[in-house]
């Protein structure tokens, strides 16, 4: 019996619609994947269930009674909780106060009792303190948490309301391996406990390793629910884009030229210690290796965002002076980050305005001929394929992929030489990665160099002419050719980590282990090379492992 | 671990300073300016004169802890002093065309104080429920409030029975009444500061898209932060009538700016979440001292307020620099 059904939700946002007619039906004690490509509705559909939208037509009943929330709290008060994808953080205030924000202890009087906020946060923390890495107790504000702490504590703040009803959108994007081998291990024991779970995500692997039934979006509507060990990825996939999207394979690569496009000799700043490599013109050159370790640094040190100490930087021979994005531009280096939200979109401007701004800031043009722009910017819509109701729309109103495209398009405008891309698909559905590569192959064909950093490993090797390994703001290793396999990044990854590693393996408890055996493609992280390299079998099986979901999801 | 040496933002932390204790800087100015003070004017260390400046500060910081509330999360109140002088001259009228009785005097402080709560659940009603921008709308509410002053007593005048005046100056139980109103704003706070409703305030302050989803009372907060606002705003109109003993429909209309910038100086961030009464009495404090220092600095008259606005300036870029420092 469904604790929870959706049928015939519709929801439009100004001319866009985001929900066209979804059903949705979700049993007791079971995890419900819900997948589709950015914009499928999947984050309004949960939204609606959670309160804090309200659904233009269709019914929602809770236990065949229906229900209709006229905000969160109403959803909260039925047990329903829900996992924001921007997250529902508050910044500025601590770990403590945002798990238990609304819900804070109370002694004397109905004060909010500090102590036992405390107690109540590090026991939270507690649970998953294997995971959380270092830097984080109850009193840390949030502001100063990584992102995929930020996630760990949101987790923590949904789970603290006890809810019976649990919406996890992309709960696991920014999180390493075994954070997500530790969710998992929770939401089976809260599944084993009765709770529902509805769980979103873009990782395929994680559909089949926690679901128990998977319905797919596509356009705003529910196209297929089946139970996830009747179905396969490629039928998930294909249900997803409607057809078998591919992505370009190796092997169509052209070469790049033998000009030197980008030489950086001797580079240091804060977290990067003498990092020299040369971008040859149409390359694609990955930065890869172990999360964070200094690769989205290069990338905005050489934009200029970031304050380079010493070295020495050439563009196309002639010597240039990283010292903000201003200049940076005049030399014709873009960067684009997958985080949109912090570094990208002005969200409530016009989606033109999105689009322009890094052509008008370029050109130094202070009197805006509309008609001329958009002129100019008509080309960069058709090859991007951006869908949108109108120019004049806020960008907020796009989908996080058409947002994602939007900047991209902005810095395509004008024209560089140099693109530098800092995680550019994070949390992007695999229609529009396909765009994007099919747009960076075009570029290269016409002589753009390309830098990208990619937290999919797969994505990287599979894009890229040559790999950069990082460890700990070194350049460790190049791969090229035939090295680029998992299986070379990995030990690339972990050869040079060697010591650090150790530690974080011996730390590993048996729980984890096993949660690590999963196949897949996610982060690598650390901890999980530490774990891995004690048994090289295991190397060797994950290679295999990781080659098949490649073929499956590109 | 390496990956964890390489997370990202760990200097966040080191602004510890500022986000649990952001009226240091605002403590640091205020002993600078009593040292300087007490240098210019022999006297001011002596109990009475102490009093006597804490009586003379003490509109403003009502006003100031007031505003706190509201800035915290991250609004603004452009209306409070226009809420000073309708209480002021509504108390004052009323006692007066009552004929100055105890009872009389009862209900005009108590119409007062509710006069100036309706005025901040009309701020809050117009930006909270109706969602209208809180910095126009509370301009908007002030000039209407003033020009209700205005309409209640058109002239400054009016006389309020000695023993207001006498009250506010004087002692009760052996404590100065006037450290009994401090006193009683700080216990206030510090109730306040330890209730859910607060941290609901800091929430919407600092996320107001994340407390929505979270399940917080957005709206019923604002309008909270609102009232409390209005309420300080007519104690500060009743501490005016004890000083002057008398109404003026124009007393408020100066104070408003000057309360916000002590609001800014005790440490409380215009952007919401982070602060604290505290340092908005301290923030005060500072404004009354830094006159002062003018005053006994026998500065030529045109001088003065340059020289004002300088020290303001230092002080409020002290705060920013030293945060900024910390977090290197």
């Amino acid at each position: 019996m469904p604790v929870l059904e959706a049928s015939g939700i519709r929801k439009r946002f100004g001319g866009v619609t985001a929900l066209a007619g979804a059903d949705f039906s979700l049993h007791a004690g079971e995890v419900h994947a819900l997948v589709g490509s950015n914009g499928c509705g999947k984050s309004t559909l949960c939204k609606i269930i959670g309160g804090s939208v309200a659904a233009d037509a269709g019914e929602l009943t809770l236990n065949d009674k229906p229900v209709t929330f006229s905000g969160p709290q109403d959803a909260a008060a039925e047990h329903i909780g829900v996992f924001y994808q921007d997250l529902s953080l508050i910044p500025k205030m601590t770990v403590a106060e945002n798990i238990f924000l609304g819900r804070e202890p109370t002694g004397r009087a109905g004060l909010v009792d500090q102590p036992a906020l405390h107690q109540a946060a590090s026991a939270a923390l507690a649970g998953f303190r294997e995971v959380l890495g270092d830097g984080i107790d109850a009193d840390t504000t949030v502001a100063a948490l990584s992102a995929d702490q930020g996630q760990m504590v949101e987790i923590l703040k949904v789970l603290a309301a006890q809810p019976r009803i649990i919406i996890l959108d992309e709960a696991t994007a920014a999180l390493d391996r075994n954070q997500v081998a530790a969710v998992f291990e929770h939401v089976r024991s809260l599944k084993a406990a009765g709770c529902s779970i509805i769980f979103i995500t873009h990782r395929m692997d994680e559909v089949f390793d926690i679901a128990d039934r998977v319905t797919v979006m596509r356009n705003g509507a529910t196209v297929m629910t089946a139970d996830s060990d009747q179905t396969t990825r490629e039928a998930l996939v294909e249900a997803m884009v409607g057809e078998l999207a591919t992505a370009r394979g190796k092997s169509a690569r052209h070469t790049p030229a033998a000009e030197v496009a980008l030489q950086v000799d001797g580079l240091s700043s804060d977290k990067l210690v003498d990092v020299s490599l040369q971008l040859k013109r149409g390359e694609i050159l990955g930065l890869g290796g172990l999360h964070g370790q200094g690769q989205s640094e290069l990338l905005r040190v050489l934009f200029g965002a970031r304050r380079m100490r010493s070295g020495h930087v050439r563009i196309a021979g002639k010597s240039f002076d990283p010292r903000g994005p201003r200049s940076a531009m005049r030399h014709a280096v873009a960067y684009i980050s997958g985080d949109r939200a912090r570094y990208g979109v002005m969200a409530i401007r016009p989606i033109f305005e999105n689009l322009v701004v890094s052509l008008l800031a370029r050109e130094r043009r202070q009197i805006i001929a509309r008609r001329k722009l958009e002129g100019e910017i008509a080309p960069i819509i058709e090859t991007l394929k951006l869908k949108f109701d109108s120019l004049g729309a806020a960008v907020s109103q796009l989908s996080g992929g058409n947002q994602q495209k939007v900047v991209i398009g902005r810095w395509l405008a004008t024209r560089p030489q140099v693109l530098l891309l800092d995680d550019p698909t994070k949390g992007i559905d695999i229609q529009t990665k396909v765009d994007l590569y099919a747009t960076l192959d075009d570029l290269c064909a016409q002589g753009v160099s390309i830098m990208l950093y990619s937290s999919d490993d797969e994505e990287l090797l599979a894009i890229a002419d040559r790999v950069l390994v990082f460890n700990a703001g070194r350049i460790v290793t190049e791969l090229t050719g035939e090295q680029r396999t998992q299986f070379e990044l990995y030990r690339a990854a972990y050869d040079a980590g060697h010591t650090g590693l150790q530690q974080a393996a011996s730390k590993q408890t048996p729980a984890q282990q096993t949660g690590s055996h999963q196949p897949g493609t996610q982060q690598i992280d650390a901890k999980e090379a530490g774990s891995k390299a004690t048994d090289s079998e295991k190397i060797g099986s994950k290679k295999i492992d990781s080659k098949k979901t490649g073929e499956a999801t590109e | 671990m390496k990956s964890a040496d390489m997370r990202q933002p760990v200097s966040g932390r080191s602004g510890w300073s500022r986000q649990r204790h952001p009226y240091l800087m605002a403590a640091l100015v205020f002993v600078v300016l009593c040292v300087v003070n007490a240098a210019l004017q022999q006297t001011f260390l002596r109990y009475e004169v102490a009093i006597s400046n804490v009586a003379a500060f003490l509109p403003m910081a009502l006003l100031a802890v007031g505003q706190t509330y509201v800035i915290l999360a991250a609004d603004i109140d452009l209306s409070t002093g226009a809420i000073v002088s309708v209480v002021n001259v509504a108390v004052v009228t009323i006692i007066e065309s009552m004929g100055g009785t105890g009872a009389s005097m009862a209900l005009g402080l108590a119409a007062g104080l509710l006069l100036g709560i309706t005025c901040g659940a009309i701020n809050g009603f117009c930006v909270a429920v109706l969602r209208l921008q809180p910095i126009v709308t509370t301009f908007g509410t002030g000039i209407v409030f003033a020009g209700f002053a205005l309409w209640i007593l058109p002239q400054a005048g009016r006389q309020v029975p000695p023993v207001i005046y006498l009250t506010y100056a004087g002692t009760v139980l052996g404590v100065p009444s006037v450290i009994w109103i401090l006193a009683g704003a700080i216990a206030f706070a510090a109730f306040v500061g330890r209730t859910r409703f607060y941290k609901a305030l800091r929430a919407t302050g600092g996320n107001i898209q994340a407390a929505y989803q979270t399940g917080l009372p957005v709206a019923r907060v604002r309008m909270g932060a609102f009232v409390i606002s209005g309420f300080f705003a007519a104690l500060a109109g009743l501490a005016l009538v004890g000083e002057t003993a008398s109404g003026d429909p124009l007393i408020g209309g100066a104070l408003t700016l000057p309360s916000i910038t002590a609001v800014v100086l005790g440490g409380t961030a215009l952007s919401g979440c982070v602060g604290g009464v505290a340092g908005s009495i301290l923030g005060a404090f500072i404004l009354g001292l830094i006159s002062n220092v003018i005053f006994f600095a026998q500065l030529p008259f045109e001088w003065q307020g340059l020289v004002q606005g300088l020290i303001i300036l230092l002080a409020l870029a002290g705060g920013v620099v030293m945060a900024r420092g910390k977090q290197g």
